[in-house]
């Protein structure tokens, strides 16, 4: 027998009763939140029974796994379960075990859930009711109908338990899940409504898996056991459970003598012994701890003298001094066969639920398929039309949901982002973002408001990565496998950052894309005195202008012989070199990186590939970035390269697939020589992608354009500037504004691409030119009396 | 009775409830036994704030708790010793002089013996159970006995443990 996997065989019940320390299934973490995830997660549990919740506003603290969830009675009687923990910052709201809410607390309002950190409030339906400061301090970006606490599955059945379940879309319903098991029980506690009158607790040193397999020890050899489907099984005593004279006997009586118990999978005992009913519930507390609460529950209403009778029952049948009265003697118990049929039962579940079953049984499986089931179907049900589903909240993604609405689409619109928040604003992260003071991104750059989403009607779902698509089935799998149909896709799913291998996991080394990003530099920046910059494109020099606005010594290192290689005309780089140098910034370039150097693995130092060592107490890598189309490629949509690259597009945005459409930048056209990464590319492809869904007129393609702030500098560029093509030459333009210019690229005659710095009538006149194909005369446009515009230089 | 009578019965019921810890310390169940009235009950209860609820882990008079001793030999039960440390806070002694109550704070620790591996956890002392004792005595003759005895600990958290009275 293998001792190290999970995977149960005949005999392991035998052979770990041979084995002091167990069968060989080591408790460990893993193992533990595996438990957790697969199994507690997905099964109901009964938390607490409704007499402990007797009154509207009456709670009762609990948890299912390493949940915390809460169970309270709404003013309508009706018991809800709630995950206890505030939305707005995480943290735990309830902490007593039981109470009401009908009276005020320290920080809490007469029939409210409060949260003491921040005062947010919530009804006994979870929905939230009250957020501090809600108008001033999140204007429209955020209402309380959006907040509110997470509502679990719960039912009250089969005796009076609440019994939750934190999978929405659980395996099973709840009488499918325990039903049949209950059978000999439900008519018997249903007779009368009970209360529990007993609690306590304890905990044992041992793990779930290991405590299933002391289950067979109470198995009694006179009774007979049934076994159930999702692992439950039942033991009815069968001197007393058949016997037609000893129903006068059977429980609510005070004096009933049978025994029934009900073994629901993994560790959830109802036993029906003799005049009360007795829970024991197994909390697995950690890989080594389980807690068992033991409760006991009789009829509400009776008298002293039963009550008395009941209790002295169970104080010495089943209480914690048990002993002092009866202990059964242990001979009694042995029936191996029993015991073997009942391990194996019991273990045979355990590995469905965790994927080890010899036979491939498996419960997440069926979980899958149900969910699977469910998501296909739409939820929009006031919208009709197609449904097109974008993959990436970018600009881009946004754009077109945006041009979507414009264009008259009234199908459905979702929107799956793996970021966590609403979609951003990016440009500013290199900004101003990085000098600013405690607000946050979250706070400063929602690219749409809330309330966009709800007036649009687009469906926005963020912190879900989509997994695969299949274009065959027009599907795309997202998290938890769930399955989304739809008529037109279109990824939106930007571009990566590049990395440099050695800068992986080093806490002081960053990249620059997500907001996420962008909170992490600042906040290190806080703290620092220095960073070495590595890449002088765009973003290295903005981010280098910003941090060296806040004091700090940077150096930028580029490895190219000029800053802005790939994207802007010879003199407009060297103007910005010089300014940067101006203003103290070391610039290295036509130097590489020879070594990243690090200390207790942590950024110090890089060695350049002159040999000079550059210390820093930080690292910005800004050098590219790649198109996220991994996820086109495994679809078989053709990129530029059979291992990635940009997802190819027609003029339409349209992919290899019909059906599938890419955008902003992740997507190149064919014909396109260089992409170009731009919150203008971003709106223009979304334009175009939105016009051929709706098949309505395709946008007027504008001029590329482009700005960049650097200190007091704007910069703002229109067309692309050919920096490969050695034809291409820059004319110089003066200002008529303090430190203004601007740089006129032409191949011959022809005007390609202006780069204006700090002048934008000058930016506006170029883009005008380059709109209407019009081509100044360049050897008159260094001249401040000749106008570009007026100049009539027109060209097809 | 006097003052000074009064004063001396008070003095006489905290010696008794202090014999009494070193009885059950010592699990010298007759010596105990001799400081209880005929008509003594014994009862271990508890107020579950969870549930709301007053509890009675268990009770049972004198007659019934000799015989569970005298079966303790045939149970199956952790032998780890456990050390009380008892404080008398009240003594009120009846102005007719025949009754008293008294309430005590009792701490009680378990000196590991079993446990999970013995091998490991033998010797260490933990803390078992806190709460109150609750006492009523009768006097007669000038000799106190004690009638009843509530052990109101406030623990929910029982775990595998004695089988003895606390």
């Amino acid at each position: 027998m293998e001792t190290n996997k999970q995977i149960p065989e005949k005999g392991a019940y035998e052979a770990s009763s041979k084995n002091s320390f167990g069968d060989g299934a080591k408790a460990s973490k893993q193992l533990f939140i595996e438990e957790q995830q697969n199994i507690l997660k997905n099964i109901w549990v009964p938390v607490c029974h409704e007499s402990e919740v007797p009154e509207p506003y009456d709670f009762r603290t609990s948890s299912i796994g390493n949940e915390n969830i809460i169970v309270c009675r709404a003013p309508d009687g009706k018991i809800n379960a709630l995950l206890n923990v505030c939305p707005h910052r995480g943290m735990l709201i309830e902490r007593r075990p039981q109470g009401s809410f009908l009276e005020g607390q320290a920080s809490g309002n007469p029939k409210r859930i409060t949260c003491m950190f921040h005062a947010w409030q919530f009804d006994m339906r979870g929905n939230c009711v009250y957020v501090a400061r809600e108008k001033e301090g999140y204007q429209d970006r955020f209402c309380k109908d959006d907040a509110g606490l997470r509502r679990l599955r719960c039912n009250v059945n089969f005796g009076g338990f609440v019994w939750v379940n934190m999978n929405d879309q659980p395996v099973a319903s709840l009488e499918e899940w325990v039903g049949d098991a209950f059978s000999s029980l439900e008519g018997k506690i249903n007779s009368t409504p009970l209360e529990v009158v007993h609690y306590r607790k304890e905990f044992i040193d041992t793990d779930l898996k290991a405590q299933l397999l002391k289950t067979p020890e109470k198995v009694d050899i006179h009774s007979k056991h049934s076994f159930f489907n999702f692992g439950h099984f039942m033991t009815e005593d069968r001197r007393t459970g058949a016997n037609t004279d000893r129903k006068k006997n059977s429980f609510p009586t005070p004096d009933a003598m049978q025994s029934i118990r009900v073994n629901l999978f993994p560790g959830f005992s109802f036993h029906l012994d003799g005049p009360s009913l007795n829970v024991a519930t197994v909390t697995p507390v950690n890989e080594n701890r389980l807690m068992v609460e033991h409760k006991s529950l009789v009829p509400q209403v009776e008298s002293e003298t039963d009550r008395s009778t009941r209790t002295r029952f169970y104080n010495a049948n089943s209480g914690p001094f048990k002993a002092m009265g009866h202990d059964k003697p242990k001979a009694a118990v042995q029936n191996e066969e029993k015991k073997q049929a009942v391990a194996d039962h019991l273990l045979n579940e355990w590995s469905r639920w965790m994927d080890q079953h010899p036979d491939g049984e498996s419960r997440l499986s069926d979980l899958t398929m149900r969910r699977r089931r469910n998501a296909i179907l739409d939820k929009d049900e006031d919208l009709i039309g197609p449904k097109v589903v974008v993959i990436g909240a970018s600009h881009a993604g946004i754009a077109l949901a945006d041009r979507l609405r414009k264009n008259g689409f009234s199908g459905k619109v979702a929107i799956f982002d793996r970021q966590v928040g609403g979609p951003m604003e990016r440009p500013p992260l290199s900004k101003g973002f990085l000098l600013g003071g405690g607000e946050t991104v979250e706070s400063k750059s929602l690219l749409r408001q809330k309330k966009w989403y709800k007036t649009n009607k687009v469906r926005l779902n963020t912190q879900t990565s989509v997994q695969a698509i299949d274009v065959k089935n027009k599907t795309v799998t997202v998290n938890n496998d769930d399955i989304v149909k739809y008529d037109k896709l279109v990824i939106a799913s930007g571009a990566i950052p590049r990395e440099l291998p050695d800068t992986v996991g080093m806490g002081n080394s960053f990249t620059l894309r997500q907001p996420s990003d962008a909170n992490a530099i600042r906040q290190a920046a806080n703290n620092a005195d220095s960073v070495v910059i590595i890449g002088g494109g765009y973003i290295g020099l903005e981010v280098a202008a910003s941090l060296r606005k806040k004091g700090m010594d940077v150096t930028v290192i580029e490895a190219a012989s000029r800053i802005l290689a790939r994207v802007a005309s010879q003199p407009l780089a060297d103007h910005l070199e010089q300014l940067h140098r101006d203003n103290g910034v070391t610039v290295f370039t036509g130097i590489g990186v020879e070594k990243i150097n690090k200390e207790d693995g942590s950024f110090e130092s890089v060695t350049l590939s002159n040999g000079e060592k550059i210390k820093a107490d930080m690292l910005i890598t800004g050098i590219g970035v790649f198109p996220d189309s991994k996820l086109a490629a495994e679809a078989g949509i053709e990129t530029q390269r059979d291992d990635g690259g940009a997802i190819l597009v027609n003029e339409m945005m349209q992919t290899s697939d019909e059906d599938v459409f890419a955008i902003g930048d992740v997507a190149i056209r064919r014909d396109q020589v260089i992409a170009v990464e731009s919150v203008h590319n971003a709106q223009e492809t979304a334009s175009i992608a939105a016009a051929a869904i709706t098949n309505t007129l395709a946008p007027t393609l504008q001029t590329p354009w482009f700005w960049s702030d650097q200190y007091d500098t704007k910069l703002q560029s229109v067309g692309i500037v050919p920096v490969q093509d050695e034809e291409v030459y820059q004319v110089v333009r003066p200002s008529k504004r303090e430190h203004g210019m601007s740089f006129w690229s032409y191949k011959g005659l022809e005007l390609v691409a202006v780069e204006v710095v700090n002048d934008p009538a000058t930016y506006m006149e170029a883009r005008q030119c380059l709109d209407t194909k019009r081509s100044p005369d360049p050897s008159q446009i260094s001249s401040l009396s000749y106008s570009p515009i007026d100049s009539g230089g027109g060209r097809s | 009775m006097t003052h000074e009578s009064q004063a001396n019965m008070e003095k006489s019921i905290e010696k008794l409830i202090y014999r009494a810890a070193l009885a059950l310390d010592d699990h010298n169940w007759d010596d105990w036994f001799k400081l209880c009235d005929n008509e003594f009950s014994y009862s271990i209860t508890s107020f579950s704030p969870e549930i709301n609820k007053n509890m009675t882990y268990f009770s049972g008079n004198k007659k019934e708790l000799k015989g569970l001793m005298d079966m303790l030999p045939k149970h199956n039960t952790d032998h780890s010793p456990l050390h009380r440390h008892t404080s008398v806070y009240t003594v009120d002694v009846a102005d007719d002089g025949k009754t008293a109550d008294a309430i005590s704070s009792v701490t009680i620790y378990q000196n590991m013996l079993d446990g999970i591996n013995s091998h490991i956890d033998s010797g260490e002392s933990r803390l078992f159970v806190i709460g109150k004792y609750i006492d009523k005595f009768k006097i007669t003759d000038g000799t106190p006995k004690f009638m009843s005895r509530e052990t109101k600990i406030d623990n929910r958290r029982l775990d595998k443990g004695s089988h003895w009275p606390l």
